[in-house]
């Protein structure tokens, strides 16, 4: 079954494009929602279906499809594992992803590329299905690049702006700076561990001989491959240019799914990250970071969906802080909650940015809550769950990660954890307000089709019911090994505080923004940086780009066509001169021919003489 | 005593011979040089008691290819501006002298290693003959084949094109 | 009289003659030139003959004189056929084996 279900979305992939190219201008949207939309739906069933079957059993599930290599000892297959950790995952990866393929019918029709749209989806959650199934590494890795190249093809999706692709671009070279850590580190791994096998319960066994040194090396290095595709510190910078794609886009891979691989890995990686808890703290540290580092940056941004990717990298910080301290189930969780109310999120965003012909500032809307009443509520719960406020499923998730980081004695990372939730609230309900309620805008709204609506609607559901799931999930998942032993009083006091500080953050946003809603405007120093992204992108093409160009174009002037060139030129003369020598010896003359062959012969009479002495 | 003396004079007339034909600038000159070495050709044939070596020879080869040479170079009548100059002649002749030399000792010394005495008579047109007859028969009437072959290819190549 | 004497002839007057194929541009120089050898080597043959007592040598050298009037025949026909194409009898001038552009 498992089998069935990383194939069938690559198999309507495949069906999808061969349809599409076929007639690339014919007009086939239902059949392409239809089939797009029903792969989804089947894989969906079987998730649901295994991880039910894993939750009832207590067992994992391990199939194979495929033996690949198998040299003597050495063997990789194409085989997949459901233990816990990725029913769980499986599960709400296509839960979430077929509310999206739904709501991406809505969003995409009419657009011209409607069958290539759907095949890279299908073929994006193919990939992510394999990464989240795959029992070794290797597997593992591969569906690694082929999400990096699904988000690729999506964010160039709308390719005849050029900004487009260069925004695919930089997403897709981040990666790979990434990935070249991700591979270093799996070297190494099967290096000293892999002498069993290379499946993850293979190198689990393996791991005991080998020294911290190389563990912490290697655990380094595959969190920079989680670095990448996470968008951490400091290799972040694509994830706001990825906004450039269409919305379902965003909403599926750069919120709910691939950007949680990251943390997904580390998880997986867990039976490694537990014996070296420095790189751990590492981990939380960058986790924190990037958290208030993106918090910061988005309470001053207008462009609603680049407010909601620096959101989402600031909820993968807070991930991260959670698995790089131990707490790897509270990570989890925090990954499935997000998921609900992130794509919740875009989903609302891009139902907003259509009704507004495709207007994304949001001081340019306002006042929206009369006319796209569904689209309020929904996108309300979500940020009442975002910012942690109970019942919704954020507070839940969030404050577990909080009070895993204040018990396990690191205050400073929980001081800057409590302080990025305020600013979470703050940002977050700031854009509640300026786009729903502040002045009215005067422009007349497109209508939304239902398909759009629906999925909102049960993510909504989902948002708010999720966080109930704690406690199951933790039983279910168990591989946290620290628990937390804590006094129920102080328990309930941290969760107090982290209530009144979100709080706190949405008057903040309430008296700033409900009324009025104006731009901020760069007029002090600390604002203009903040309202430029600190100049990151700027410094990265000065420190990083300039001196890259630089080379190449040296090497492209001066080396290749005076070093090289040179070189080959000497050669080619050598020849041609040579040839041209010997050349004059064919002149036509006969008598010369004669010649030539007296002295052949002379030289062998000479030869003859001397040697046998005749 | 006899035969060394007549060698010797034989030998000088033949090396002349064959000097004049190779540095002479006129082509006639050449020819008569030529005459003289097949004449004396003919000499050393009767010099090893083979008569009718030295008869076939004068017959054939002082009879008609020296005649027949002397007739081709006479009707093509060159004048003395369109013979061929060359300028480098004798240090042509010379450096291939030099070129040639070890190949000619290599010659001689693998034959002279043969034998040192004449030791037989030599042979009459009787035991020529009955030698070709018996056991050449087949060379023999290829070689009338080729004879009629070379007149045949001679008349076509030399013949005027009345086109 | 010893064979040292006749093969010593022979073989100096097969390199003058192979001195006069490679020195001399003159055709018909050339063509003597040729003929000088092969008679050479009869002359070679009928010492061998005389040395072994095998008339074979004698007939073989018989033969060879035939094939030198034949050839002879060709040889002249050529150079008068050459000399009516070009109007001249310098082998440096039939220069058609080397293609344009060669020395």
């Amino acid at each position: 079954m498992l089998n069935l279900i990383v194939t069938i979305p690559f198999l309507s992939a495949l069906i999808l494009a061969l349809v599409y190219l076929y007639n690339p201008s014919k007009k086939r949207e239902k059949l392409y929602a239809s089939v797009g939309v029903g792969s989804i739906l089947i894989t969906t069933i079987l998730s649901l279906n295994t991880l039910y079957q894993v939750v009832s059993s207590g067992e994992s599930i391990n199939t194979l499809l495929y033996e690949w290599i198998s040299i003597d000892n050495f063997t990789i297959n194409l085989a997949f594992i459901a233990d816990p950790l990725s029913a769980v995952m499986i599960g709400f990866i296509t839960f979430i992803g077929l509310l999206i393929h739904i709501y991406a019918v809505g969003y995409m029709s009419g657009d011209e590329g409607f069958g290539k749209f759907f095949s890279y989806f299908n073929l994006f959650m193919g990939s992510m299905l394999l990464l989240v199934l795959a029992n070794t590494p290797i597997i593992m890795f591969i569906g690694w690049e082929l999400v990096g190249l699904s988000s690729y093809l999506l964010i160039g999706y709308y390719h005849r702006d050029g900004a487009n692709i260069k925004a695919a671009n930089k997403a897709f070279i981040l990666n790979r700076v990434g990935d070249f850590g991700f591979i270093m580190g799996i070297l190494i791994l099967f290096l000293v561990a892999g002498s069993n096998g290379f499946t993850f319960t293979d190198i689990e066994s393996g791991i005991s001989k080998v020294s911290l040194t190389t563990l912490s090396f290697i655990g380094v290095l595959l969190f920079v491959g989680a670095m990448g595709k996470s968008a951490q510190i400091p290799l972040y910078v694509w994830l706001p240019d990825a906004m450039a794609g269409p919305t379902p886009v965003s909403a599926l891979i750069h919120a709910a799914t691939m950007v949680t691989a990251g943390v997904y890995m580390v998880a997986r990686f867990s039976f490694i990250y537990e014996l070296i808890p420095n790189v751990g703290e590492f981990i939380a540290i960058i986790g924190v970071s990037s958290a208030l580092f993106a918090a910061i940056i988005a309470s001053y941004q207008s462009d609603i969906k680049k407010i909601l990717a620096y959101s989402t990298m600031s909820q993968l910080g807070y991930m991260f802080v959670a698995v790089g301290l131990g707490f790897y189930d509270e990570g989890i969780f925090h990954v499935f909650t997000h998921a609900f109310f992130k794509a919740l999120l875009f989903m609302g965003a891009g139902a907003v940015i259509i009704a507004m012909h495709h207007e994304q500032n949001i001081f340019k809307m306002g006042g929206l809550k009369k006319e796209l009443k569904l689209v309020y509520i929904t996108m309300f719960i979500a940020t009442l769950a975002i910012s942690g406020i109970p019942p919704f499923a954020g507070f839940f998730s969030k404050d577990a990660i909080l009070i895993s980081a204040y018990t396990s004695g690191y205050t400073t990372i929980w001081v800057l954890a409590s302080l990025t939730a305020a600013l979470t609230s703050y940002y977050m309900f700031r854009l509640l307000f300026v786009v729903f309620h502040s002045k009215e805008n005067t422009k007349s709204l497109v209508k939304l089709t239902p398909s759009m609506t629906v999925p909102l609607v049960i993510l909504a559901i989902g948002a708010t019911l999720a966080g109930f799931a704690q406690n199951g999930f933790s039983e279910f998942l168990s591989i946290t090994n620290s628990s937390l032993n804590i006094e129920h009083s102080l328990e309930l006091m941290l969760e107090s505080l982290n209530v009144v500080l979100a709080l706190i953050g949405m008057g903040v946003a309430y008296k700033l923004y409900s009324k009025d809603a104006i731009e901020a405007k760069a007029n002090t120093l600390v604002k203009k940086v903040i309202i430029n992204k600190f100049y990151i992108d700027e410094i990265y093409e000065l420190i990083i780009m300039k001196p890259i160009v630089a080379a190449s174009k040296l090497i492209a002037n001066v080396i290749d066509p005076k070093g090289f060139d040179l070189v080959i030129k000497l050669n080619v003369w050598i020849y041609r001169s040579t040839g041209e020598v010997f050349s004059k010896l064919q002149n036509g003359l006969v008598r010369y021919y004669a010649l030539y062959m007296i002295i052949g012969v002379s030289a062998m009479s000479i030869y003859i003489i001397i040697k046998l002495g005749v | 005593m006899l035969e060394t003396s007549i060698f010797i004079i034989l030998s000088l007339f033949m090396l002349g011979g064959s000097i004049a034909i190779i540095t002479n600038k006129q082509t006639v000159f050449s020819v008569f040089g030529f005459l003289i070495v097949m004449i004396g050709f003919g000499g050393m044939f009767a010099l090893l008691d083979n008569r009718f070596l030295a008869l076939a020879q004068i017959m054939v080869s002082v009879g008609a290819v020296v005649v027949l040479s002397m007739l081709a170079v006479l009707s093509v009548n060159a004048q003395e501006k369109n013979l061929p100059n060359e300028p480098y002649k004798y240090r042509w002749i010379v450096f291939s002298s030099i070129l040639v030399l070890p190949f000619t000792y290599l010659i001689y010394k693998t034959l002279s290693s043969l034998a040192k005495e004449f030791t037989t008579n030599g042979f009459t047109s009787k035991d020529i003959g009955s030698e070709l007859f018996n056991s050449w028969v087949l060379p023999f009437e290829i070689v009338s084949i080729l004879l009629l072959t070379a007149m045949i290819g001679a008349i076509v190549i030399a013949r005027k094109d009345n086109s | 009289m010893n064979p040292d004497m006749f093969f010593l002839l022979a073989s100096v007057l097969f390199s003058i003659g192979l001195v006069g194929i490679i020195s001399r541009r003159n055709l018909f120089i050339v063509y003597i030139s040729i003929e000088l050898m092969l008679s050479s080597i009869n002359l070679i043959l009928a010492t061998l003959s005389k040395l072994s007592n095998d008339p074979a040598g004698s007939v073989m050298a018989l033969i060879i004189i035939a094939v030198i009037a034949a050839e002879a025949a060709l040889f002249l026909a050529i150079i008068i056929h050459l000399n009516r194409l070009k109007r001249s009898i310098d082998s440096d001038d039939f220069k058609e084996l080397a293609q344009k552009g060669d020395s």
